[in-house]
């Protein structure tokens, strides 16, 4: 081996208590990392097994791609509907295409099996304790006969359920709603209502369904309650084919292309559909969930990229010290001959042992954390069967992101050591450090850059015509208000970053006011000492700074939402309590029921049409349905364009919502066209329903009056409003949803209940209860509870945030507690002479602790000032889609400066003990 | 010599059968910095203590100043036995009895000068006189310097600052170690000059460590160590007689001259 290998592999040996820190800094980093891969990669794989199961077709028949429709924009719920109602999936939406396709397909050779795709949606499985069984991952109900094959799903007992009263589930369902064969059970139907049933059959599946309840049901039943919620059941999403080629059993992927040739050759060249192979269509599926769960990667990576900052900047520090402790020696090996470079070597080859342990210990940390998760999830119901071992590719990358951020962290101080001439090495001074000015110049100008981008995504937040936007040009004013929001964001924080290191000393002239003046000689000497590596300080604020600007700022958006809800019911709200469905809509035998109270004068719901389609419009969107009624008890826009009640009550005329009207270009007097599209067919089905003795057999007839049903209009719009929740959205009523065959398919996720003058409240919402009780889904809300439960899903939101945030918090204190090791290591003779001028124990942990909460208040200062401010920016860029009033938690941003005082006390405990361990003559001494 | 003449008003510190070794005993690596030594400090002299490199001259200091703790042996200032103090105590000491000034990097170099004289009053959160800094600062001659930081401060400069922080808190006994080990023959005057002074006007004690007969010749009086013991003891030498002790340091036994290591007054 060469010496300067076993010079660098000795001294990384005997420094190896200095490197805990780096390592742990690393090994946080990289297990960030890692743990984010394994955790996509355990979902995706999970999705996989699921899709494998639950789409285990051969072949699937469906329509033909009719837009490529990204997410749909601009679609924000009313925030007086609490529960989100997307069950759209991201995938390229289609048409749908006719049962009767079912006995074509079934013709075609090899096909064994052809099996419309019928399943419901909000429906709930309540076991004999009365006990609303729940999932994180959902409930689908399909339905389930020999004609309904499923051939992922074995029944273990019973079979197949025939009517309404019977229903199969699978043994993890069951056992996770503590039923059993034969056991007695209740159904809730969005709107049918509750339905006693009796388990009839137990299947397994061939995969788990990471906890999903999973119920087969009689496709009678299904099929009656789509009707029942309007939805044709003429026309269907797509056809599943079972192959005959393997006797049952699953076709290859050459057989699946033949077979799909083959029916794709016998489709009617006028049935607007198609034959896909069951491997893309599942290939299909799980890109559009991996979409859907990509969120979640990236917020990981954030943190694991601040992990790795600090890391590399304590590798820095560290390697700081041991360059200067080993100076003499470098000199030393300098005078004998040994070159520059061969110095250099001796201190990265320290780095790149340190990178390869901290990122050993990373990768096995990181999948550590990601099998506890699943454990954690397992034991609350969501078992996972996919591996959440990384793969080798992963592994590779983690370690090159440990390794290349502590050779990144070495570089400066091994060049320091390699390039200090002898004499200066043996001569310890303090170098003068370099002027920040420049730097700050560059921060000052980022920053005041993300000031404009910030000003700008205001301005067009703001402004309803693009042509009249703040800039000359139409196509950069339509750019969206998340572009400028996110780079304007992006160039604070770098700029705050460049800009720091010329804060410390201002920053240390106000916040150590108090401690100088409170220890005279200590806080004074601390808040000097933070002005000596004003760069150092700085970085060492840095982690927290980030931080601490994510929480402020989710903790302001937070805050502005609840404020902004509180603010509705209170000045809006008329009606006296609102019911909730916990599932998507509020069945309707139970708000037919509330009506006919005697008490009650008026029930107004939130009623939307989905996928309505719109002149102008590329994709479908919900439409609203609403009368004078909602707008009297319910909320009433803040204001308007035009005649807004003349509008609501003439079936010609529509209100617009001021956002929509302006993504659209749309004015007062402009006219367009709605056409309710064939998902939703609600006079056909009715038709179909009257039919239905005879079931599927009358497809053909029904199919006919969908066609026919398949109807458009055209209105004036007469009124454009603002205000939560007119502000987005199209707004009909219902003589015209009549019009449009949208009155049965309406979604009705709350209902908002006005009594009587005079009526005793607490009685009549003892009526409401026990009218909702049976149906086990309704929650009944006072105006403070309706605030109560907006404001404990908020709060759910903000305590992942705190969880992250206390990670952060880790790594920001062993930011601080490295600068602080190092800063001392260098001051040890000055800490000498204080010593041995009679400055005591106390007095110098004393002065170390005001040094280090000095830095991490500096931090906590700029992250949450910096934090509000984007989340103030963030409530201004969205006030038109509820965020209506803008609300900073001020006691909750004084508990993370209180927070960041303790990080500051603790961060100084380890380095206080080394500075007073050295005792005051080898202080003095050293050189 | 007794315990009771520990207390003695005209002694300021006193040294009693001091033994300092280093290393290990069974290794046999064992090195005697101090071998039985014991010795008095009278109150408002200037003592200089001598010696070749390794004679256990800065051990003794340090050892009277509780920077270091002897093997065995005794160690009192003013009447307190600092060879027994603990880390509060010896803090304690450090305020009131005892100041410091080292060869080099005295000062605190955020402070400065006036902060750092002012130092040791602050710490201890006793009253700052005023009129003694203005007589101290205009004998130091450093009036026009009091704003400057140490970094913008002359080596000479800094000495005659870490002087003034010594005795501007006017303890029992001032240790200085080498105080004009870096600095050039003019300003090693200024320095010992002022030293002096503060002896004779103000009735300060100073211990000094030196290896520069020039700087010993300040001194009131001069011991001589040599292998851990005290081989001279001389009262107001001269420079020469430092000098002649030197050039025939090497030839002489050690133990002949340690005729005179009782104290004296």
């Amino acid at each position: 081996m060469s010496p300067v290998v076993t010079i660098g592999v000795r001294d990384a040996r005997a420094h190896a208590s200095r490197f805990v820190m780096s390592i742990v800094a690393i090994a946080l980093g990289v297990a960030f990392v890692l743990g984010s891969f394994c955790f996509r990669g355990l979902l995706d794989g999970q999705v996989r097994k699921m899709t494998s199961t639950n789409a285990d077709g051969d072949v699937y028949v469906q329509g033909l791609v009719t837009e490529d429709s990204d997410d749909s924009s601009a679609s924000a719920e009313p925030a007086a509907s609490s529960s989100s109602s997307s069950s759209d999936d991201d995938t390229d939406s289609r048409n749908n295409i006719d049962v009767s396709l079912v006995s074509t397909i079934s013709a075609v050779d090899g096909v064994q099996t052809a099996v419309p795709a019928r399943s419901l949606d909000g429906v709930v499985l309540v076991n004999s304790d009365g006990v609303a069984a729940s999932s994180m991952t959902g409930t689908s109900a399909n339905a389930m006969s020999e004609e309904y094959r499923w051939r992922s799903a074995h029944f273990v007992q019973g079979g197949y359920p025939h009517g309404e009263h019977e229903v199969a589930l699978s043994s993890d369902t069951a056992s996770s709603a503590g039923l059993a064969y034969g056991s007695q059970a209740k159904i809730v139907y969005p709107s049918a209502g509750v339905q006693d049933v009796t388990v009839t059959g137990i299947f397994d599946l061939d995969d788990s369904q990471a906890g999903a309840l999973v119920l087969g049901l009689d496709p009678d039943v299904v099929i009656s309650e789509l009707q029942a919620q309007g939805t044709s059941t003429d026309t269907i999403p797509r056809i599943k084919v079972y192959g005959s080629a393997n006797g049952g059993a699953a076709l290859t992927e050459k057989q699946q292309q033949d077979l799909a040739d083959a029916i794709n050759a016998a489709l009617p060249a006028d049935s607007q559909a198609t034959a896909v192979t069951g491997q893309s269509h599942r290939d299909e599926l799980n890109k559009s969930y991996s979409k859907q769960l990509g969120f979640i990667q990236p917020l990981i990576l954030i943190f694991a990229v601040l992990a790795l900052f600090v890391g590399s900047f304590i590798i820095a520090n560290t390697f700081t010290m041991i360059v200067r402790d080993s100076m003499r020696g470098y000199a030393l090996l300098r005078s004998i001959g040994v070159s520059p470079g061969q110095v250099f070597a001796t201190v990265i080859i320290q780095a790149l042992l340190l990178g390869l342990v901290g990122s050993g210990i990373g990768v096995v940390l990181g999948w550590g954390i990601v099998e506890a998760i699943v454990a954690i999830l397992a034991a609350q119901g969501t078992p996972f069967t996919a591996s959440a071992a990384p793969t080798v590719p992963i592994i590779l990358l983690a370690f090159a992101v440990g390794i290349a951020v502590s050779l990144l962290g070495a570089t400066l101080p091994a060049r320091r050591a390699a390039l200090a001439p002898p004499i200066q090495a043996m001569n310890e001074t303090t170098n003068p450090e370099p002027p920040v000015t420049r730097r700050a110049i560059g921060g000052i100008v980022l920053a005041l850059l993300g000031g404009l981008c910030w000003w700008f995504a205001l301005a067009i937040a703001h402004t309803s015509d693009t042509a009249a936007g703040p800039t000359p040009w139409p196509a950069l004013n339509g750019i969206g208000v998340g572009w400028p929001l996110g780079v304007g964001a992006g160039l604070l924080v770098v700029g705050v970053i460049m800009l720091a290191p010329a804060l410390v000393r201002p920053f240390g002239a106000v916040l150590g006011w108090l401690p100088a003046h409170a220890f005279r000689v200590t806080g004074r000497l601390a808040v000097r000492n933070l002005s000596r590596q004003r760069r150092r300080t700085a970085n060492t604020a840095a982690a927290l700074f980030v931080a601490l600007a994510i929480v402020g700022c989710i903790g302001v958006v937070t805050s502005s939402v609840k404020a902004s809800v509180s603010d509705i019911v209170d000045n809006n709200l008329q009606a006296d309590y609102v019911l909730v469905a916990n599932s998507t809509r509020i069945p309707e035998p139970a708000l037919e029921q509330i009506r006919q109270l005697d008490d009650v004068a008026d029930v107004e719901t939130t009623s939307v049409a989905m996928g309505v389609k719109v002149s102008g419009v590329p994709d479908p969107m919900p439409v609203f349905v609403t009368d004078r009624g909602f707008a009297d008890t319910v909320i009433a826009p803040d204001s308007w364009e035009g005649d807004f009640y003349g509008t609501l009550d003439d079936s010609t005329r529509v209100v617009v919502g001021e956002t929509t009207a302006s993504k659209y270009g749309w004015h007062v007097g402009d006219t367009i066209e709605l056409t309710s599209d064939g998902v939703t067919m609600a006079a056909a089905a009715q038709q179909a329903q009257q039919q239905a003795q005879e079931a599927q057999q009358q497809a053909q007839e029904a199919q006919q009056a969908a066609r026919q049903s398949s109807r458009t209009a055209t209105y004036t719009i007469d009124a454009i409003a603002k205000g939560v929740p007119w502000s987005s959205n199209i707004w009909i009523d219902a003589t015209q949803a009549d019009e449009l065959g949208l009155s049965d398919a309406l979604i009705k996720p709350s209902a908002f209940v006005t009594f009587r003058d005079g009526t005793d409240t607490a009685a009549a919402r003892g009526e409401l209860e026990s009218i909702a009780r049976p149906y086990y889904t309704i929650s009944v809300m006072s105006h403070d509870e309706y605030k109560s439960a907006t404001s404990s899903m908020v709060d759910q939101v903000m305590l992942g945030m705190y969880a992250l945030l206390a990670l952060s918090l880790v790594i920001a204190i062993f930011g601080i507690v490295n600068t602080l090791m190092l800063s001392i290591s260098e001051r040890t003779r000055e800490i000498g002479v204080l010593r041995a001028i009679g400055t005591s124990d106390r007095q110098v942990r004393g002065m170390i602790a005001i040094e280090s909460t000095l830095i991490s208040i500096m931090g906590t200062v700029l992250g949450l000032v910096a934090g509000v401010a984007a989340g103030a920016e963030i409530r201004g860029c969205y006030s038109a889609m509820g965020l209506s009033v803008l609300s900073i938690p001020w006691l909750q941003l004084a508990l993370f400066l209180v927070c960041s005082i303790a990080v500051g006390i603790l961060a100084s405990l380890a380095p206080a003990r080394r500075a007073l361990e050295v005792p005051v003559l080898d202080a003095v001494a050293s050189e | 010599m007794n315990d009771a003449q520990a207390s003695d008003n005209a002694i300021v510190a006193r040294a009693i059968d001091l033994v300092k070794t280093y290393g290990d005993v069974a290794s046999g690596s064992q090195v005697v910095a101090l071998d039985h030594v014991s010795v008095d400090f009278q109150r408002g002299r200037m003592t200089a203590i001598m010696g070749p490199s390794g004679s256990g001259k800065s051990t003794l200091m340090h050892c009277m100043a509780g920077l270091d703790k002897p093997t065995s042996g005794r160690v009192f200032v003013e009447g307190l036995e600092v060879s027994a103090m603990n880390q509060r105590e010896l803090t304690e000491l450090r305020r009131t009895r005892i100041g410091f000034i080292f060869q080099s990097f005295n000062l605190v170099p955020t402070l400065s000068a006036e902060e750092n004289i002012l130092l040791p009053l602050e710490i201890s959160k006793r009253p700052i006189d005023r009129e003694w800094f203005d007589e101290v600062v205009d004998v130091v001659g450093l009036r026009n310097r009091l704003d400057h930081r140490p970094s913008q401060l002359s080596g000479g400069q800094q000495q005659r600052v870490a002087c003034a922080r010594a005795i501007m808190a006017r303890p029992s006994v001032i240790f200085a170690d080498e105080p004009t080990g870096n600095l050039d023959s003019k300003s090693s005057a200024q320095v010992l000059g002022f030293l002096r002074d503060s002896v004779h006007d103000h009735g300060q004690t100073i211990v000094m460590v030196t290896h520069d007969p020039r700087a010993a010749s300040y001194a009131d009086r001069v011991l001589v160590l040599a292998d851990g013991s005290i081989v001279r003891d001389m009262d107001h030498p001269g420079y020469d007689e430092i000098l002649d002790v030197f050039s025939d340091e090497g030839e002489k036994d050690s133990g002949a001259a340690a005729d005179d290591s009782e104290a004296r007054a």
